[in-house]
């Protein structure tokens, strides 16, 4: 049984795991990395919905914090989608140097954000969530990407 | 909870950080200029040349810079916020650069008016900047390891800053008092073990899991070994003035807490997930590799009588400047592209492309270079004049590269490439 805080954090050191796939792929030869890549912005996304669509909504109405940490976030996921969209142009055009300058600019920005969510808001989840924390691992779990 | 910290909106413009790091391989270079101009062998750790020039890589590189990064990381990493940032660093970076240049100047022409004035500047651009940081971490309620590293980091700065005045305040008034080396030797090991030291150890913790997807440093490590290093520096201090015979074997602990660091940063590194070679990889390993002679030599020293000391200061040196650089190479792409990104423009120029990487590679090989010739020159006497000038190209190779990436966020400020607005769409 996982806590809100766990659940994840475990979906951050996965999307980490299949980056550093995607990276090692690229590195010998960039069109090879094109799964990868798909499947690092695909569980990347179902990561960002997991928290846009359940967890970010349930906090705030518990909280009343509208406009706080899940708004930062929010748009932090934005510039992130965007440069995951422009890794994948970097595949089509092989373009490996542009490919690797994105990727090194996404893992700065998403390892700084994932510190902030899992020493604040997932902390402050978890500490005002904790009675619903079943009910919503399970929403995140069976959610469909759209 | 105070969340404003949270967004890296918060962050300082990026005038505030960049004014430390663009002066400080200007500093460097002007070191070795000193050293290459008066064509000395830095034997003599005490003689004028060697002071400035030491001073200008601990003061004008190592300072600079680590107050730079401590203005830009602790809204990001500790949550914490320095009030009227702008204002202060202004003032701190205006007063720290007359006063190195003062007391460059005053050293080397042994003019007394202008080397007091240079303890007065240094102290209150020091001083000014390191209150704020401080004032800035009281805040902070969840003090992590990285926080703890920058808090004693500081609180070490403060202290040596302080010594510092006073010795080149004896320095000044020829008023050499019976404690003068001795406190000339608390005050040089404490600037690199525990100003700079700290802050490197601490900021390790954080850094390499987020940079290359690395694992923790372990519960032990990031819990207890900043206030290990600590307490061993304050008792390295205390044996020095008070109980000498007790100087060697706490100097053995000391050495021993920084190789097992050595080792656990080198097994860090080999178990990164992110396999991908850089500058910045390359700059920590070369940086253990230094860090671990410097130590030996340091550990050797007292059975050479004292013959070796100048090697450990230029392997521990290189040890700090190593990691200094390497991270420069990732946080000033980095600043520079997130600045951009948070005026909204669509077509930024990724991380790779603010710096030039060709040579960026040969800065490194100019830097290693630097520290080779050093070596070879307690062969060969010449070959210290081709390390002094391998540094000065290798440090004008860094500014360079720096201003460079500058360039690029003026130029793409100017041209006001079309808004994102992907984050009202969604």
């Amino acid at each position: 049984m996982y806590s809100i805080k766990e659940y994840l954090t475990n979906d951050h050191r996965r999307c980490d795991d299949v980056f550093t796939k995607m990276e090692a792929l690229a590195s010998e030869k960039l069109l090879d990395a094109k799964e990868t890549t798909k499947e690092f912005v695909g569980d990347m996304e179902r990561h960002f919905q997991r928290e846009e669509r359940v967890m970010f909504p349930e906090f705030e109405e518990k909280t009343g914090m509208l406009n706080g940490p899940t708004e930062m976030m929010r748009q932090e996921h934005a510039q992130m989608r965007n440069l995951m969209a422009q890794l994948l142009q970097a595949i089509d055009a092989d373009d490996k140097e542009k490919f690797f300058g994105l990727s090194e600019t996404l893992m700065i920005l998403l390892q700084q954000h994932n510190m902030k969510e899992e020493q604040m808001l997932y902390t402050m989840a978890q500490q005002h969530l904790a009675s619903d924390a079943q009910r919503i691992i399970e929403m995140m779990d069976s959610l469909c990407v759209e | 909870m105070n969340f404003t910290g949270l967004s890296l909106d918060q962050a300082p413009p990026l005038s505030v950080p960049f004014r430390y790091f663009f002066v400080a391989p200007l500093f460097a270079m002007l070191a070795g200029i000193v050293l290459l101009f008066n064509d000395i062998m830095p034997l003599d750790r005490f003689s004028r040349e060697v002071i400035v020039a030491t001073h200008l890589i601990t003061i004008g590189f190592f300072g600079f810079v680590m107050l730079g990064a401590l203005t830009q990381m602790l809204p990001v990493i500790a949550n914490a916020t320095i009030k009227k940032v702008k204002l202060i660093a202004t003032f701190s970076h205006t007063n720290m650069v007359i006063g190195l240049l003062s007391m460059v100047y005053g050293l080397l022409m042994q003019n007394q008016v202008v080397l007091t004035g240079s303890y007065v500047f240094l102290g209150l651009g020091f001083f000014t900047m390191l209150f704020a940081i401080l004032n800035s971490i009281r805040e902070v309620k969840n003090v992590t390891p990285t926080i703890g590293g920058m808090l004693s980091s500081v609180s070490f700065a403060i202290f040596i800053v302080s010594l510092g005045v006073v010795l080149l305040f004896e320095y000044a008034f020829s008023s050499i008092g019976f404690y003068h080396y001795a406190l000339a030797n608390i005050h040089s090991t404490l600037a690199i073990f525990g100003f700079a030291g700290m802050l490197i150890v601490g900021v390790s913790f954080q850094v390499l899991p987020m940079f290359y997807v690395a694992p923790s440093f372990g519960d032990f490590v990031e819990k207890k070994f900043i206030s290990i290093l600590a307490i061993v520096l304050l008792l390295w201090s205390l044996s020095n003035l008070f109980y000498t015979q007790w100087v060697l074997y706490i100097k053995l602990l000391l050495i021993v807490c920084f190789l097992y660091y050595a080792f656990i940063l080198y097994r860090t590194l080999k178990m990164r997930k992110r396999k991908i070679q850089d500058n910045t990889i390359r700059y920590f390993y070369t940086a253990i590799v230094f860090l671990i002679m410097g130590l030996v030599l340091w550990l050797m020293d007292d059975y050479t009588q004292e013959s070796f000391i100048v090697f450990v200061g230029i392997f521990v040196g290189a040890f700090i400047l190593s990691i200094m650089q390497g991270m420069l190479y990732k946080i000033i792409p980095f600043l520079v592209w997130f600045h951009l990104n948070a005026k909204g423009y669509m077509s930024i120029p990724t991380m790779n492309e603010m710096l030039n990487k060709k040579l960026a590679l040969w800065q490194y090989r100019f830097f290693i270079g630097s520290i080779v010739f050093f070596l070879c020159s307690l062969w060969i006497d010449r070959m210290v004049t081709f390390s002094y000038i391998s540094f000065i190209v290798s440090m004008g190779l860094l500014e360079y590269n720096m201003i460079r990436a500058y360039k690029i966020y003026r130029l793409t400020c100017k041209k006001k490439p079309e808004f994102d607005m992907s984050g009202f769409t969604s």
